[in-house]
């Protein structure tokens, strides 16, 4: 579920898992051989070689850097982690207990909005023939019951075992996309750096993936696992061969408990419903819901006035019912609308104009230089990289996704830096300001500006106007050509833009 | 980082009929003055803040008028006037104050009696040149007069007070110790009122220093009534030293010039017809460089802003050459002034309560900076963005209609409010159906509930917000009285 910063999910006490359909992997591993000598056998050590770019200098090759964690097999030649362990890999191996003979792997299948990853070696061969796949739980585990936490964090060359209790199951952040919330198991296990990816179990099942925790001195004994129903949904995702994101209502609702909201709506009083806000007019509720309505049901289930659902007894947000479903999938809405009762069916769509906001992997920055000038897109990154702090700037991301800018701009190109050059002497004070026009043609994306400044005014000048500032940035035409060349071999960039295909 | 400490800096020019013989000392021709300020919580707009009482320095004037800064008498609930040495006070107010200028003064409150006997009223002196000593006037606790020297070396553009407001600035060099509580100081040159030290950098020993030249200016606006204050041109400008923008504005090398980036609507430049592109090269006959500054007669090299804020007053002329396309055109200029209240959010408010509406505990408020500034130094990164948006393109509202940007600062909890607590920072759009472009349209809006129930429509947040009027009403009358102890539940002037 994407989860506006300014909208927190109201606390989810409890949640029973649904059955999902189990993996053919899992059908065949006999639960009673496997013991726990054995389980350590199918849960290795990933050491990831990673490529992180400075979107401050985008036509430079990024720098290495490395990471180690934890994975185990879940199927033939299938072993599951945590997407950060293995983001943004130029290589990746894999070790197991015993034997420090590094296999080479790769990624298979990666989500990042939900932190799961599936590896394969890219050459199985004997080592793991052996290796008995892990059964992944279909249940949820209690509070206060007890779960052990195995992989390879610091502290020790060898594998580690922790164990502690269930603390709270309840809906999280996850840190690795920075604006996805699911259901997340807090233990009081240690869980510690290197830990990342590896089984959480309970008995002889896993029961899910150790991923986060908080640093130095926030919280004690606070770590976080991916439950099974997160697990199960990325699994059964990926089984036609590629990962979808996960859908989104793109609405968002406001409590009924008020009085006179009700006597307003003329709704009875009967803690049913919460109004509708904001219905983003490209998502999935686009030509059902409208702002002002009230949402009785969704999906079958009675929506209460505070936009909680009841599963099995247990009170949980309503987005609830949109996790577990997968974009395509069919939902049912009962809405309150001009003093009666109306249904809709919707079908679910991912809302990408909300990853304006999400930490950015496997992607190579995309960038334009001009004359000197650096262009980019707006993304997390660039916001971070550069601290950008123009009013509008900040609008534009902020309210990317809320005020459906998206529509307008697919995307926002902003003036990043300027390489000092003769040319561009004058203009380095306008640098983080988003670009409006190029010699009069409006610029809607980063292939907009380029084609823009590719194609020769018919005026002896090149014109570029800034959102809100009145000052345009002027370029004599018969200067850019030389300057290109100078600024480009000075400053060390092999191409004057890096476009994605 | 330069450390500036806010200097209250009080003058007593005292022109006495007939003159006396003493040439002017600090024992004779300055105050101290003791002022008890009380602001209103920006909050919790029906009351006031904490007291807060400050002693400054006042210079005598002409008619038994102290000077002091507007800074050190904002918002004064109470002042005394009190000689230093004898302790000899009398209770004084203020007479006139111009808080962009930074100036006020402060003339007894009833009869002063024998309070001025034997002191002498400073002059100013206006005609004041860099390289020049100068004198700031303190006492010691024990009355005694303390003198610093400094030296007057050069002339700049600054704020006085309110940031963003640029004036005339000497800055001197030189030690001033710290005596007074304040460095709001007199400063003196051969026994003449030199001006008002407003700030001081204890690390680089400069000190800010309003000068004479525009005490006179606030002197003589404030002796004829009704105070008009300083006009305004309502352009932003930009350097035209790229010599690539000078080649797209048809500019000549040497021509200088300013380019205006923004023009205010309704303001002096766009009632002249100034457009934004149009590049100024010349007002009042002076030339205008490629940075905006001109050379004043008497000052030097200075920021054309003097020649408006500094030199024109309500109602003058400014004549102003300038290039538009690439052709010279002639403009002529007339001054107009706009008060804070004038803006779509108030720059500033002082001595004056701030509008508000409660409706059943929902707290309504024109939007204005001292409320933003309830975040802190850091307001723009922390206060409601869409407020910040809205302070920044104020433009953009007033083109719309909008005169006043209203919007719902907070929610106390109230029967009537219950589900809405956590309300704030909502720009309000509609009430009832009628659009919402001051303060006194929502007063207007929220006397037409549909059958019982008041619909207030706001950008953010629940969109439409549903009060009960019944219940409104009664806690209104009850339950906010009572529990939160407000007495008025609203402020419409």
């Amino acid at each position: 579920m994407f989860c506006p910063s300014f909208l927190r999910p109201a606390l989810l006490v409890c949640l029973t898992a649904i059955a999902p359909p189990a993996l053919r992997a899992q059908d065949s591993a006999d639960e009673k051989t496997s013991s726990l000598g054995k389980q350590y056998e199918s849960i290795v050590n990933v050491e990831c070689s990673a490529l992180r770019v400075d979107y401050r200098t985008p036509w430079n090759a990024a720098t290495p850097s490395g990471g180690s964690g934890t994975a185990f097999l879940i199927g033939p030649n299938l072993f599951m982690t945590n997407a950060h362990v293995v983001s943004d890999a130029s290589r990746i191996t894999i070790k197991k207990v015993g034997d420090s003979t590094p296999h080479r792997a790769r990624v298979k299948f990666i989500a990042h909005d939900c932190d799961l990853a599936l590896l394969e070696l890219e050459t199985p061969g004997p080592a793991f023939a052996k290796a008995v796949p892990l059964t992944i739980s279909t249940e949820i585990p209690k509070l206060d019951t007890i779960v052990k936490v195995v992989g390879y964090p610091i502290g020790g060359e060898r594998i580690s075992v922790t164990r502690g209790v269930v603390s709270r199951v309840d809906y999280q952040e996850f840190s690795h996309s920075g604006v996805d919330q699911h259901l997340a198991i807090q233990i009081d296990a240690a869980i510690n750096p290197g830990n990342s990816g590896g089984p959480v179990i309970q008995g002889t099942k896993v029961v899910g993936v150790a991923f986060q925790g908080y640093s130095g001195d926030v919280a004690q004994n606070t770590g976080y696992m991916i439950p099974t129903p997160v697990m199960r949904r990325f699994l059964k995702d990926v089984e036609d061969g590629k990962y979808d994101h996960y859908g989104e209502l793109a609405i968002q609702h406001y409590p009924i408990l008020n009085p006179a909201q009700r006597k307003a709506l003329n709704l009875p009083d009967n803690d049913t419903g919460v109004m509708i806000t904001a219905v983003d007019s490209t998502g999935t509720c686009a030509n059902a819901l409208k702002v002002g309505d009230v949402l009785l049901e969704l999906d079958g289930f009675h929506v209460d006035s505070t936009g909680s659902i009841d599963i099995d007894g247990e009170q949980t947000e309503m987005a609830e019912v949109v996790e577990r479903k997968f974009v395509g999938d069919k939902l049912k809405l009962k809405v309150w609308r001009d003093a009666r009762e109306q249904e809709f069916e919707v079908t679910l769509k991912p809302f990408p104009a909300y990853l304006m906001a999400a930490n950015q992997y496997e992607k190579q920055p995309e960038y334009l230089m001009h004359a000197g000038l650096v262009f980019q897109p707006l993304d997390h990154e660039l916001m971070g990289a550069f601290s950008l702090t123009n009013l509008r700037t900040r609008y534009y991301y902020d309210y990317y996704a809320q005020d459906e800018i998206y529509k307008e701009l697919p995307e926002v190109v902003v003036l990043t830096s300027v390489l000092p050059d003769a040319i561009n002497t004058w203009l380095r004070d306008y640098t983080g300001q988003v670009v409006e026009e190029i010699n009069g043609v409006k610029i809607k994306s980063l292939k907009d500006a380029a084609d823009a400044l590719d194609k020769q005014p018919d005026s002896t000048h090149v014109i570029i106007r800034l959102a809100g500032e009145g000052r345009p940035i002027v370029l004599e035409k018969q200067l850019i050509a030389a300057a290109q060349e100078r600024i480009s071999r000075k400053y060390g960039l092999a191409s004057d833009r890096y476009l994605a295909p | 980082m330069k450390l500036r400490f806010l200097l209250t800096a009080l003058l007593l020019p005292l022109a006495l009929p007939g003159g006396a013989e003493a040439a002017p000392a600090p024992e004779t021709s300055i105050l101290r003055v003791n002022i008890t300020s009380q602001g209103y919580n920006f909050a919790l707009p029906w009351q006031k803040q904490r007291p807060n009482t400050r002693r400054g320095l006042g210079a005598l004037l002409a008619g038994n008028r102290v000077l002091v800064t507007a800074e050190l008498a904002q918002d004064a609930n109470y002042i005394e006037l009190e000689q230093a040495a004898s302790g000899k006070r009398i209770t004084a107010k203020v007479e006139a104050v111009d808080y962009e200028l930074n100036l006020a003064t402060v003339i007894p409150d009833g009869d002063p009696g024998t309070f001025f006997q034997g002191m002498e009223a400073l002059e100013l002196d206006t005609t004041l040149r860099p390289k020049a000593s100068l004198d700031v006037w303190q006492f010691e606790n024990n009355g005694a007069p303390v003198t610093s020297s400094v030296e007057f070396n050069r002339v700049d553009l600054a704020p006085y007070f309110l940031e963003d407001q640029f004036f005339l600035i000497f800055q001197a060099n030189g030690a001033v110790q710290y005596r007074s509580g304040t460095f709001t100081l007199p400063v003196i040159h051969q026994g003449k009122l030199a001006g008002m030290l407003v700030r001081y950098n204890s690390r680089d020993q400069v000190s800010d220093i309003l000068p004479a030249t525009m005490v006179e200016r606030f002197i003589k606006d404030a002796a004829t009534a009704p105070y008009e204050g300083l006009p305004g041109f309502g352009i932003r400008t930009a350097s035209t030293l790229d010599p690539q923008l000078r080649s797209w504005l048809k500019l000549g090398e040497q021509d200088g010039g300013i380019l205006i980036t923004d023009v205010t609507p309704g303001f002096s430049a766009a009632t002249a017809g100034l457009k934004e592109g149009d590049v100024i090269t010349e007002m009042n006959g002076f030339k205008i460089d490629g940075r905006g500054s001109y050379q004043d007669p008497d000052y030097g090299l200075l920021g054309s802003g003097h020649l408006v804020r500094g030199k024109a007053n309500v109602g003058d002329t400014i004549k102003l050459k300038i290039i538009r396309d690439g052709q010279p055109l002639d403009l002529n200029v007339i001054m107009l002034r706009k008060q804070a209240q004038d803006y779509l959010v108030d720059p500033y408010v002082f001595d004056r309560q701030p509008r508000y509406l409660i409706l059943g505990g929902v707290l309504f408020q024109e939007l204005t900076l001292p409320f933003l500034q309830l975040a802190g130094k850091e307001w723009r990164d922390r206060a409601s963005f869409r407020l910040v948006y809205a302070q920044a393109n104020q433009d953009e509202f007033l083109k719309a209609g909008c005169k006043k940007l209203v919007f719902i600062s907070g929610v106390l909890p109230a029967p009537c409010t219950i589900g809405y607590e956590r309300m704030s920072g909502l720009v309000v759009n509609k009430v009832n159906g009628k659009d919402i472009t001051d303060l006194a349209s929502l007063a207007d809006a929220v006397k037409t509930p549909t059958d019982g129930i008041h619909r207030i429509d706001v950008q953010d947040g629940p969109r439409t917000i549903y009060l009960d009027d019944a219940q409104a009403k009664q806690d209104n009358a009850e339950f906010l009285p009572s529990r939160y102890r407000i007495k008025a539940m609203e402020n419409l002037k």
